[in-house]
């Protein structure tokens, strides 16, 4: 079986790279706005060996990393104590609700004005994209324990806080997962997004910077690196996931973020 | 001390009180061995719930010496999926008891209850019988002063149930924590109590006491005679099968 997970979704790539090889070929597409798939490898290839693209790729996925780290540090205590504290709940969720209604591409003009253009307005746009599925889906696993297994740690004697920390959260660790999961995906497109419109390194640097050269090819492969990254990225998460918690696996077979 | 007094809990059930126990005054002495009886519904649970704390009287009393530890197994095998079935087991001596005692209690526990080989299973692994037996012995490693026990045995095979039977009075001989067990099963009733609390819509409305020496069997003509008087009392001359099927037919 796991020959076969790992095989059909191959097929379905090449499937695809060989519909965009035979549309070049026949000429229904032009070779300028969409390179042949070989000219884009080529491309790959010539800024790997450059160093170029390890050279943006590092610089991006530091800055997600930092981040999107940076995100579940904010988000995880507030989660708990918003889900403690009702007084929290009154006092912070209007604010933290209006926040999360504005996409933060429409924050990115205050940020370069009240950060400039370096690392801190990266992660703030960072930080705003991820925060909320980690912080929503940490709190909607903690507000969805089953009470009566709250009912075991209390006729167990069990004090408020072993019930928080040895039932509550360790209940609300599947959403807190798919939270994780998504977070990290916004994290990738809210950093691309930042370095396309001010920045002087990053993969997303790297796309735009190929355009005002017209060179499609590159900006081809920046975008299949990106992608990679993106998979290869929420792949290392499950597997750690389902490393650290065995009997998670169930759930994260079920979940697609 | 484990007494309820003139206990009552009302349920508001959309708009409707519901009385699931209504005045019950009754008494169960330490060390000893109680079952209660009755139909579904009847308020057995809320019985236990009162008496486990987890819910307070609408009126009335309940009154269980502080010091006394609680060991409760629910009508469902309520297991932390994220723990094993020897974590599941440990899970109220955790911080309690050093770990060599945990290891050793949950040891005893598990072979007590057949177990011993699925320690490192899952509780999505398990089936029904088996979480409710990892239930029993949760309970059971706790070595409580109280025993409560919900239908316990409700989802094993009689072979599994009569083993469970023999094990919970031999724990309750050695030990002698103060146990109520409910079950639906009169036969159950008789082999392991000392005395019989009949149950019928919120109200206790007989004790019976069963003076026989342990352990029972089911066969013992003096258990059968005993099942079968309980048994007409609770049901008060109308089967509950045929009756079902009469009101069937006038549909
Ligand atoms: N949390 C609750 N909210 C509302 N009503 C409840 C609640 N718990 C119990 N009841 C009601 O109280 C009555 C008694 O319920 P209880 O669970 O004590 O019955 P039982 O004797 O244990 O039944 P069974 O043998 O089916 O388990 C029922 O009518 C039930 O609907
Ligand atoms: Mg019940």
């Amino acid at each position: 079986m796991p020959a076969r997970r790992f095989l059909a979704p191959t097929a379905v790539f090449a499937a695809v790279a060989m519909i965009w090889w035979l549309a070049g070929r026949a000429g229904w597409t032009n070779a300028y706005l969409l390179p042949a798939p070989s000219a884009v490898v080529a491309a790959l290839s010539d800024l790997a060996v450059s160093g170029i693209l390890l050279k943006h790729t590092l610089i991006s996925l530091q800055r997600v990393l930092l981040g999107f780290a940076l995100s579940v540090a904010l988000a995880l205590p507030l989660a708990v104590l918003m889900s403690a504290s009702r007084l929290a709940r009154v006092v912070l969720d209007p604010l933290l609700e209006f926040i999360r209604q504005v996409p933060p591409l429409a924050l990115i003009p205050l940020l370069i004005l009240w950060l400039g253009i370096g690392e801190a307005q990266k992660l703030g746009i960072i930080v705003l994209a991820s925060f909320f599925p980690v912080f929503l889906g940490f709190r909607g696993g903690i507000a969805g324990v089953d009470p009566k297994l709250i009912e075991v740690g209390r006729v167990a004697g069990l004090t408020r806080r072993e019930i928080l920390t040895r039932i509550v959260l360790p209940s609300a660790l599947p959403e807190l997962v798919v939270g994780l999961r998504i977070s990290l995906g916004y994290s990738w497109r809210a950093l691309v997004g930042a370095e396309l419109i001010a920045s002087s390194a990053g993969l997303g640097y790297m796309i735009i910077d190929a355009e005002n050269l017209a060179r499609t090819d590159i900006v081809l492969a920046g975008i299949l690196v990106i992608g990679a990254i993106g998979l290869l990225s929420d792949l290392v998460l499950r597997l750690a996931v389902s490393r650290a918690f065995p009997w998670l696996s169930a759930d994260l077979e079920a979940t697609h973020a | 001390m484990l007494e309820l007094i003139d206990a009552s809990r009302h349920y508001d059930v959309a708009g409707r009180a519901v009385r699931a126990l209504d005045g019950v005054r009754e008494l169960f002495p330490a060390g000893s061995i109680t079952t209660v009886v009755g139909r579904s519904g009847c308020g057995k649970t809320t019985l236990l719930r009162l008496l486990a704390g987890l819910t307070e009287p609408s009126s009335g009393e309940v009154r269980r010496a502080p010091s006394h530890s609680v060991g409760i197994v629910f009508q469902e095998a309520r297991l932390m999926p994220w723990l094993d079935v020897a974590a599941n087991v440990a899970f109220p001596l955790k911080g309690r008891l050093s770990d060599v005692d945990i290891a050793a209690r949950v040891d005893e526990a598990l072979t007590l209850v057949g177990l011993a080989e699925a320690r490192r299973a899952l509780p999505v692994q398990l089936s029904g019988g088996m979480a409710q037996r990892v239930a029993i012995a949760r309970a059971l490693a706790q070595q409580p002063d109280i025993l409560l026990l919900d239908e316990p045995f409700s989802a094993l095979d009689a072979f599994t149930r009569r083993s469970l039977q023999r094990v919970l009075i031999d724990i309750w001989s050695a030990r002698r924590p103060t146990v109520v067990l409910v079950t639906h099963d009169v036969e159950e009733a008789v082999l392991l109590s000392e005395s019989v609390v009949e149950m019928e819509a919120g109200r206790v409305v007989g004790r019976v006491t069963v003076d026989l020496p342990f352990p029972r069997e089911a066969t013992d003509p003096a258990v059968v005679d005993h099942r079968r008087s309980i048994l007409a009392r609770l049901v008060g001359g109308t089967d509950p099968v045929t009756q079902t099927i009469h009101s069937r037919r006038k549909q």
